[in-house]
Formats: C-alpha cells, sequence, structure tokens
C-alpha cells in the first residue's frame, strides 16, 4: 500500500502543472462547498434565533377561546393552573415565559400596518434583550444618528411598543413617537390604545414584519382580559433538542389532567384560526407544538437553499469529474509503457487499478483540504465583518439583517471526505481501462 | 320685580330639563328610523364603493347588494372590477361567509369584516338596528349645517355583537332623517364618521309604505386620517326576490 501511495504522489509531483489545474478546482468546489453549507448553517442559526425570539419557546403551550360559534381569540384562561402543570411534568425547563397575543392595525404618522402584538412582562424575560438587537437609527431614519436610541426595557412601561426596523421606515416613525393600535376586543367591540416607541430591533426576516412586542398590560386593558389569561406559555428547556418529547409527553399530560386538548397540527397558530372559528364549538381548547410546528412555513427556506446547494454542487463536482477523468486519461496515455512494464513484470491489474485510483484519491483529498481550509477562513472573515444585508427581499429570506456564516469540524470534514470520494469515483473508469491494458500491446505503445 | 326676574330665571335654567326627551321618547325615535328603512319585503341595489386612501391608490368596486331582511338575509356580489368580480358576502342569520372565487372556498367572517378591503361594514349595506342594538342618551338639539338637529349618543346593549360600542348619531328634527354618524372605540377613541347627504324613499307594495334609503353613505376614518369611503345605492328595487339567490350555491353559480 505504502510503494502504491510513494509512486501515487511521485506521478503527481511530476505531473505538476496536471496536478496544479485539476488541484485548483477541486480546491474551489470544495470552498464553494463550505461556503454554501456554511451559509445553509447561518440560516439555520437565524431561524432558530428568529422563532424562539418572536414566534415560539422551544415547546408552545397555547390555545383557543370561542366565547361564541363565531369569535376566536387565541388565548389561554386559567394560566396559574396550566403553568403548574408544565411545571410539574416537564423536567430540564430553562424557563417558561408569557406571551400574551393579540392582532391589530398599527396606524402611525406615515403608514399602516397589520401585525401580532406580542405582550410581555420585562422582568420575566432572561434572555430576550439578549437576543433582541437595537437598530441604529441612521437604520429607519432618513439622516438618522448611527447609534441606538431607546431601550427595550422600557417596555416595562406602561403603553409602550418596541418594533422593527423595517417597520419603523414603513410607519414613519422613531423612538418617542405615538402609534395607534385598532383592534377588536373578545366581544368583538373595536377598540384602540395609543403607545409609545421605547426602541426599535434589528430586523429577524419575515417573521419580524408581521410581530411587535408592547408591555403585557396594554394587552390586557386593549383586549379587557382578565389577570389569569395569556396568549402562550412558552416553555424553553436546556436542550432545544428535546422539544419534541417534552410537546409529546405534555400532550398526554394535559389530555389526562382532563384538559380539551386540539389535535395536533404542525403548523403556526394563525394558520389554525380560519378552521377553529369554522368550527361549531365554543369555550377553550389547549393547543401544544414545538418552534419547528409555528415556523414550519418557513422550512421552505431552508429546502429551497440546500436544494439550490446541492444544484450548484452538483454541477461544479460535474465539470470537476470531467477534468479528473480527462487528466487520469492523459496520466495513462503518456504512462502507457510504464504500465505495460510493471504489468509485464508481474504487477496485477487490480494494483495498477489501485495505484491510478490512489493517485486520484491523494489529489483529491489533498486539494479538498486546501479549499477547506480555506472555505473555513472566508466564513469565519465574512461572519466576523457582519456584512449588512441592503436588500428587504434578501433580509426577509435570510432572516437577518446581516450575513451570517457558520461552519462545523464535521462540515469541513464532510466537504473534504465528499470531495475525495468524487473525485476517486470520477477516476475508476480511466484507471480500469489502464488496468486492463494487454502489456505487450503496452509496451508497443508509442510516445 | 325681583320675584318675576326669579321666576324667568329658573324657567330659562329649568328649559332644556324640559325640553329634554325621554329615554323612551329617543327609542321611539331611534325605531322610526329603523322602521323607515326597513322593507317587509325584499331589497336590491346596484352599489358603487370608493374607497381613498393616503399613498395608495384609489379602489372602486360595483356590488349587487340583495337583502331580505324579514329572514335577517344579505347578499353582497361584486361584479366589478374584473379582479373581485364574483366575490361575494353571504349573511344568514347571525354568520357572515365570504366567498373567493379564486379559490372557491368560503370562510366565515366576523360582523365587524371590512367589506372588500375598504372602510365598510355588513351595517351599512344592512338593514338599520338602532333601536334593538344601542341605549339611547340625549345629548342635546344643535345646528349641523343648515338642519336642526337631534344628537343622541348611543351604547351598546349587553350582549349584542356590534362593531362599536358607543356611537353618536344626529338626526334631522325636521324629517328624522339620520344625517350623522360617528362611531367610537371602547377606549372612547373616535374611529369613524358617516354623513348620509341625501335620503331617497321608494313605495314598498308589501309594506304599503314608503322604505327610506341613503343613496349616498360618506365614511370618513378618523384614525387613518385620508381615508374615506363612499357608498352610492342606485336603481333599487323592492320587488320579491327569488328564494335561491340567499344561498351559497347561487352566488357560486353567479361567480361562474
Amino acid at each position: 500500500m505504502s510503494t502504491l501511495f510513494g509512486i501515487a504522489l511521485r506521478n503527481l509531483i511530476q505531473s505538476r502543472r496536471r496536478t496544479a489545474l485539476v488541484g485548483v478546482a477541486i480546491s474551489g468546489v470544495t470552498t464553494v462547498l463550505v461556503v454554501l453549507l456554511a451559509l445553509a448553517n447561518g440560516l439555520q442559526d437565524n431561524l432558530v434565533q428568529a422563532a424562539t425570539t418572536i414566534s415560539a419557546g422551544h415547546v408552545s403551550v397555547a390555545g383557543f377561546f370561542k366565547p361564541s360559534a363565531t369569535n376566536i381569540n387565541a388565548i389561554v384562561t386559567g394560566k396559574t393552573a396550566i403553568r403548574a402543570l408544565v411545571d410539574e411534568n416537564v423536567q430540564g425547563i430553562d424557563y417558561i415565559v408569557e406571551r400574551h397575543r393579540g392582532w391589530g392595525k398599527i396606524v402611525g404618522n406615515e403608514g399602516t400596518l397589520q401585525v401580532g402584538l406580542t405582550g410581555i412582562v420585562v422582568d420575566d424575560e432572561p434572555k430576550l434583550f439578549d437576543t433582541l438587537g437595537l437598530a441604529f437609527e441612521s437604520e429607519y431614519v432618513d439622516g438618522g444618528r448611527d447609534e441606538v436610541i431607546g431601550d427595550a426595557r422600557d417596555l416595562a412601561q406602561p403603553d409602550t411598543m418596541v418594533i422593527f426596523a423595517s417597520q419603523a421606515k414603513r410607519l414613519g416613525v422613531r423612538v418617542g413617537d405615538s402609534v395607534t393600535i385598532k383592534t377588536e376586543t373578545l366581544a368583538g367591540q373595536t377598540n384602540t390604545a395609543d403607545a409609545r416607541i421605547v426602541a426599535v430591533a434589528r430586523d429577524l426576516g419575515l417573521l419580524s414584519d408581521f410581530a411587535v412586542f408592547v408591555d403585557r398590560g396594554l394587552i390586557l386593558d386593549l383586549y379587557r382580559y382578565n389577570d389569569d389569561t395569556t396568549g402562550a406559555l412558552w416553555v424553553y428547556l436546556d436542550d432545544i433538542d428535546r422539544s419534541e418529547q417534552v410537546m409529546r409527553d405534555l400532550r398526554v399530560a394535559f389530555t389526562e389532567a382532563g384538559y380539551n386538548l386540539r389535535e395536533y397540527d404542525a403548523n403556526p397558530f394563525y394558520f389554525k384560526l380560519p378552521k377553529v372559528q369554522a368550527e361549531d364549538w365554543t369555550g377553550q381548547q389547549i393547543d401544544v407544538t414545538t418552534w419547528r410546528d409555528e415556523v414550519s412555513f418557513l422550512t421552505f427556506i431552508l429546502t429551497g437553499f440546500a436544494a439550490l446547494s446541492w444544484l450548484l454542487t452538483t454541477i461544479l463536482v460535474s465539470v470537476i469529474a470531467v477534468g479528473i477523468m480527462n487528466a487520469i486519461w492523459t496520466a495513462v496515455r503518456e504512462r502507457t509503457r510504464e504500465v505495460g512494464t510493471m504489468r509485464a513484470i508481474g504487477l496485477s491489474r487490480v494494483r495498477v487499478l489501485g495505484l491510478f485510483l490512489t493517485e486520484a484519491a491523494l489529489l483529491g483529498a489533498l486539494a479538498s483540504t486546501v479549499g477547506a481550509l480555506l472555505g473555513l477562513v472566508l466564513v469565519l472573515g465574512i461572519d466576523a465583518l457582519s456584512v449588512p444585508i441592503t436588500a428587504d427581499a434578501a433580509r426577509a429570506i435570510l432572516l437577518s439583517d446581516t450575513l451570517h456564516l457558520r461552519t462545523t469540524p464535521v462540515t469541513l470534514v464532510s466537504a473534504v471526505a465528499v470531495l475525495t470520494f468524487l473525485t476517486t469515483l470520477s477516476a475508476i473508469w480511466p484507471s480500469i481501462r489502464a488496468a486492463t491494458l494487454p502489456p505487450v500491446k503496452a509496451l508497443q505503445h508509442a510516445e | 320685580m325681583q320675584r318675576l326676574l326669579a321666576l324667568i330665571a329658573a324657567l330659562i335654567v329649568s328649559l332644556p330639563a324640559v325640553a329634554a326627551p325621554t329615554a323612551d321618547e329617543l327609542v321611539s325615535r331611534l325605531r322610526t328610523v329603523d322602521e323607515r328603512q326597513r322593507s317587509s319585503g325584499d331589497f336590491q341595489a346596484r352599489v358603487y364603493l370608493e374607497q381613498k386612501e393616503k399613498g395608495k391608490a384609489d379602489l372602486v368596486y360595483e356590488a349587487e347588494v340583495y337583502r331580505r331582511d324579514a329572514a335577517d338575509k344579505l347578499v353582497i356580489f361584486f361584479t366589478r372590477p374584473q379582479a373581485e368580480a364574483g366575490k361575494g358576502y353571504l349573511r344568514i342569520d347571525a354568520n357572515l361567509f365570504v366567498y373567493d372565487p379564486t379559490v372557491g372556498r368560503w370562510e366565515r367572517r366576523t360582523e365587524r369584516e371590512r367589506i372588500g378591503g375598504t372602510a365598510s361594514n355588513r351595517g351599512d349595506f344592512d338593514e338599520s338596528r338602532l333601536a334593538d342594538e344601542y341605549a339611547p342618551a340625549y345629548v342635546g338639539d344643535e345646528m349641523l349645517g343648515q338642519f336642526e338637529v337631534e344628537r343622541m349618543r348611543l351604547s351598546a346593549m349587553e350582549g349584542v355583537d356590534v362593531a362599536y360600542p358607543v356611537v353618536e348619531v344626529w338626526l334631522d328634527k325636521a324629517t328624522g332623517n339620520l344625517l350623522k354618524r360617528q362611531d367610537f372605540a371602547l377606549s372612547g377613541r373616535l374611529l369613524r364618521t358617516t354623513y348620509y347627504p341625501q335620503w331617497i324613499k321608494v313605495f314598498s307594495p308589501s309594506k304599503n309604505a314608503d322604505v327610506y334609503y341613503a343613496r349616498e353613505i360618506r365614511i370618513f376614518d378618523e384614525v387613518e386620517k385620508g381615508t374615506n369611503t363612499t357608498i352610492v345605492f342606485q336603481q333599487v328595487q323592492l320587488d320579491p326576490l327569488e328564494d335561491s339567490i340567499f344561498t351559497k350555491a347561487w352566488l357560486e353559480a353567479k361567480s361562474r
């Protein structure tokens, strides 16, 4: 084996130009693959962050309340008892927060928005304000200052609101301005409230287009809810990967406790509203979902991006495969007499095959390792630069206002392994041809 | 002399109290407003809706409205523009449904649904039920332009499904017609001001009396300043309508 390895290495060194040419191509494809995978990882990070900041906890305990067949509100009544049941039945809870939900129209100085209202209690939020980065004023006001204005923790004050940068632009408002919220109460009557904007957060893509944070009291007042009502209990776990299991456990616990549990539906709560509204029942139904369910409509972004990455990689690899085959063909042609000699002195066909395959594998491994390292440097560099995403559509899809890339050792090793395997695979056919050359014919081959 | 002056002063002070109508009288006036608009038979009209919104292109719709007040049924069927043609609303009892021909699906909506995305809602097209839905309180007599009007503040009755919990109305003292209406939110904020500049009467053989309808309704959004909706009723007819009109099947067939 070491002999084969030595000969393969010598051959690669001897054919420096060809080795360099094919090697650069393999490195380039590996770099592209590493960057694309890092972008996909970054997108996944953005999705998890946006989802668990705006849309859901790792597990969400929510529900629907219908005072009449036609009126519906996404609320949970008797939250104290529900919270106790969650505490009792879930192990490994990091923390639980309440999210009061509403839907209304916000009227600003220059525009209006239909948004989901998320009511929070500032003192009960251990991590929200760490993940909710605030935007510079210049990001939402023409000629604004390059500094953060306001403090999201001022949501502790009554009748206050935190909106996102793109919303501030559309409404034509800045920190300190007031907006009017217009909505309907549980009984279907129109109600309004004025709220002062205390901070403007950085966009978190599509999800932040339809969400604002308000103080909990404002929601209670606007909808005339009592104090034992909430929109949802968001359960954050020590390990997000346990979400599915905890959701299943909670569904069993709620059923056993006699709650009217809604059949599992892996969709966000607002997708279910038309269906629930059309149903002829009144009262309360509890719904338990995971964060994935609450952003299930966004998985098309991840799926689409993964498909695009693999399509691009496949095209590039196909081009490279043709190059590698061509290079091995050339090597076989150049070394036909050498093959003939080796075969004449007793080298078996399998070992000739192994010789050429080792050469391709070695080239693949070395070049893809260099490409992966280059990709790593690029990924770390781009991520450190926090490149701003200026296009609204790109921001919506990438779920962030800056470009975020993340790679892992597993990703790098996988990229090297895949490219090495594909390089070796593409050398099989010319290697078989070399191995099957009759020694006499090979020796007669003219240079 | 002093006694006489004191008596005159007392009379002047107590005059508004004497002039203020009783609660029953106010309810009676509201019922008159409702009754005059109520058709014991059927009602149909061609309706034009225009919505002007700040920073957006104007919306103009044409629709057909069919009403059967005795059975609480209402159909609004959009005929223009092409993009909205075939869309329709159907109210049966307390349920309002909307049909979208592009997806061929019915959805239940609340009574407060904004018709065609405009500031109008079901109540603007349906029969008036002020006396049944609100408890009136007298505010005062005043002038509205050249009209002498009676102003009332109406509060929604307990358990009644209305979009606006508080409403103020201005009734023409001479004719009893509703000339102006303001809708308020629970918070007390003024939401809409509506003017009814022209009332038309049509003789109804089934009622054996005139039925009144506002030929034009102008709705001004008081929260989103610059947004207003105009509804114009034309070709009003009170002839009996086919029963099938007030069904989902009819609306679906018509939208094809």
